[in-house]
């Protein structure tokens, strides 16, 4: 045995998602460097960029990397090697959500250096970005959950629908809690206890999707 | 020493090992493969063929029973190193040609003692080619 | 003491529209299988249930010594499955794919794939998605056969092939038997192909195993009687007989355990036998499903 076979399958899925990962980067980069024009309306578009670029890698890797893989059925060759199921849906789960973060820590880092290394951000605004950039990683971890989990594309499909729409929702609720906007245009990050909740909540939303996706793959007799 | 120029026909209707073993006869007979020399194992000659080792182990029993060839445990299968082999394989196809012509004499209302003038005709026409 | 490659006893699986009935299917070491069913027999939900893909209701199944699907991780390393809903990556090449199985498994063998590249016509920079039907299923063979496992399980290897691609297949599967410690099952409605290169048959119909034996054997026991019944004369009921379909003074008869008796036997009614035909597997396999469906409904009947 040379090496692990979930351990290929996870180079696999990186060596096939490459360009995706590049393109991702690449779109929030431009997204960024267009905030950096100093204007209100390039501060906007350059945002809503970085944005769609994380939403984007989000939905690409659970779509394109694992409904893919069943609607063409890839799956049954994937299966026919030595693995279990169960070392199918890890490898699947650790692959996608480290391609995810690449990008996503790439380009969140990014954005917060620009904001403390120029000025056309206020760093007041630094928690708010973090917590908007959690909300496509939640998103990519329900649609991982939904193709996994539901394993055809209508599902895949739908949980995307449902994040996409959220996501407006989302930020309007966040937005009319005074405790997270009063510092959000002030010079200095401030990370009060409600920055702090929030972002738990994000994060134990991730670790709960990821974490009942591998518990109910489980529990499950048929994989084909 | 292969079985690879042997060819089983598709649309020969008789049983694959039958035709295995008429062609391994047909070896014998025109003297390609002599007495006491030994023959592709049933495994090579079913990987030669194309063809289920069940079939090729069949048509090496039969043979067997028929005494044509021998097999060794261990050793492998080998042409019957009988004398006469292949003078007696002609012997039986003639036989098989002989019944063969009775049973469609017969079909078509002819009498074994008319086949007897028939034969001596076929024999003159082939005399005739050859002279010519 | 024989080894099997395969060993199914009492497997039962229920979908909501099919059911696959207490399957009994045993496969020697060293063998060829052929499962030979119409579609939605149940021959691939029988192989799915063999690779440990689909778990089984009930009952018992081992390959190559491992219980399935609890051991299926071992039994897969020394098992080649190819089945026909399967597909390689399309935007990846041919040489890729053999690169990720040799990554993968220390018994691949370089030198034979490369021999099999070139026998069947086809390049390791070619994308698979720029591969007609049968160069996929070439490939998908290869990346199987180069590994040299010890059991090969094949849904449906020549189906849709042009004759020329079905004989290079069959051909490679033949030169497995080379070694008599490897087996092949495989499943095809190709009854040609299966009739030439099996050593055991198993007929399978809608969910349920119907027969299964040496193919020899079954090309022996069938045989159609061409008769000619004169008038008055009444054909009996003959053991042996499953069916006899007659219409004015001829007769044709079929028989799945034929013995030379009962052509005398019908001789001696005053029924006169004109011809006593071998029956292809495909009459066969068509003959005896016929022949199962007819007493299934003759069981509900009652």
């Amino acid at each position: 045995m040379r090496g692990s076979v979930t351990g290929h399958l996870i180079l696999k899925d990186w060596r096939m998602n490459r360009p995706l990962l590049v393109l991702s980067i690449a779109a929030g980069a431009i997204g960024l460097a267009v905030v950096q024009w100093g204007t209100e309306p390039a501060a906007v578009v350059g945002s809503v960029w970085f944005f769609i670029a994380l939403i984007m890698v989000g939905t690409m890797l659970p779509l394109g990397g694992i409904v893919n893989e069943r609607k063409k059925q890839n799956l049954a060759f994937v299966m026919s090697l030595p693995i279990s199921s169960m070392q199918y849906t890890t490898s699947k789960l650790v692959s996608s959500t480290g391609m995810f973060l690449v990008p996503w820590v790439t380009l969140v880092i990014s954005a917060v250096l620009l904001i403390q290394v120029r000025h056309t951000f206020p760093h007041g605004g630094i928690p708010m970005l973090l917590i908007l950039a959690m909300m496509p990683f939640v998103g990519f971890s329900l649609i991982t959950a939904a193709a996994l989990i539901g394993e055809s594309e209508g599902w895949g499909i739908a949980a995307n629908v449902a994040c996409s729409s959220s996501y407006g929702l989302v930020w309007y609720f966040l937005s009319r809690i005074p405790t997270l906007m009063v510092n959000a245009k002030g010079p200095v990050a401030v990370w009060n206890s409600t920055v702090v909740d929030v972002l738990c909540v994000e994060l134990g939303l991730v670790a709960l999707l990821l974490g009942l996706t591998y518990f109910i793959q489980s529990r499950k007799r048929d994989f084909i | 020493m292969n079985g690879g120029s042997f060819v089983i026909s598709q649309s020969d209707k008789r049983p694959m090992y039958l035709q295995i073993m008429e062609q391994i006869k047909q070896r014998i007979v025109v003297g390609d493969w002599t007495e006491g020399q030994p023959i592709p194992s049933i495994r090579q000659m079913a990987v030669d063929l194309s063809v289920s080792v069940i079939t090729v182990k069949r048509a090496y029993l039969e043979l067997e029973r028929e005494g044509v060839i021998v097999t060794q445990q261990g050793k492998g299968s080998r042409v019957a190193p009988s004398a006469g082999l292949g003078a007696r394989l002609r012997e039986q196809e003639l036989q098989q040609h002989l019944e063969q012509a009775t049973r469609i004499a017969a079909q078509l209302g002819i009498q074994p003692t008319q086949l007897e003038d028939r034969l001596r005709e076929a024999g003159d026409r082939i005399s005739e080619r050859e002279n010519a | 003491m024989t080894d099997y490659a395969v060993e199914m006893s009492g497997v039962t699986k229920s979908y909501r529209y099919f059911s696959l009935d207490n399957v009994h299917l045993k496969v020697a070491e060293g063998q060829i299988m052929g499962l030979i069913g119409a579609n939605g027999a149940g021959k691939s939900t029988t192989i799915r249930i063999l690779m440990g893909l689909v778990h089984q209701d009930s009952g018992d199944v081992r390959v190559l010594g491992h219980r399935m699907p609890a051991e299926q991780v071992e039994a897969k390393w020394d098992i080649g499955f190819a089945s026909e809903d399967m597909r390689l990556y399309d935007s990846m090449s041919v040489g890729w794919h053999m690169s990720f199985i040799q990554s993968i498994y220390e018994s691949w063998d370089d030198k034979y794939a490369q021999v099999l590249l070139k026998r069947f016509g086809l390049r390791a920079e070619q994308k698979i998605k720029g591969l007609s039907h049968g160069q996929r299923v070439k490939a998908t063979l290869l990346l199987v056969l180069a590994r040299k496992p010890k059991l090969l399980v094949l849904d449906e290897p020549t189906t849709g092939l042009d004759p020329v691609a079905r004989h290079e297949i069959l051909r490679e599967l033949t030169n497995v038997m080379a070694d008599e410690g490897r087996s092949i099952l495989f499943s095809s409605h190709n009854t040609q192909d299966v009739e030439q290169i099996s050593d055991q048959i198993t007929f399978i119909d809608r969910g349920s195993i119907i027969d299964s034996m040496d193919k020899e054997m079954y090309l022996d026991r069938w045989r159609r009687l061409r008769l000619e019944v004169p008038a008055g004369v009444e054909l009996p009921a003959l053991p042996g007989i499953i069916d006899v379909k007659q219409d004015g003074r001829l007769a044709v008869a079929t028989a799945n355990a034929f013995e030379p008796d009962l052509a005398n036997a019908y001789e001696n009614t005053g029924a006169r036998v004109q011809r006593i035909e071998t029956m292809t597997l495909e009459e066969i396999f068509v003959a005896n499903v016929e022949h199962s469906r007819e007493e299934v409904e003759a069981c509900e009947v009652r």
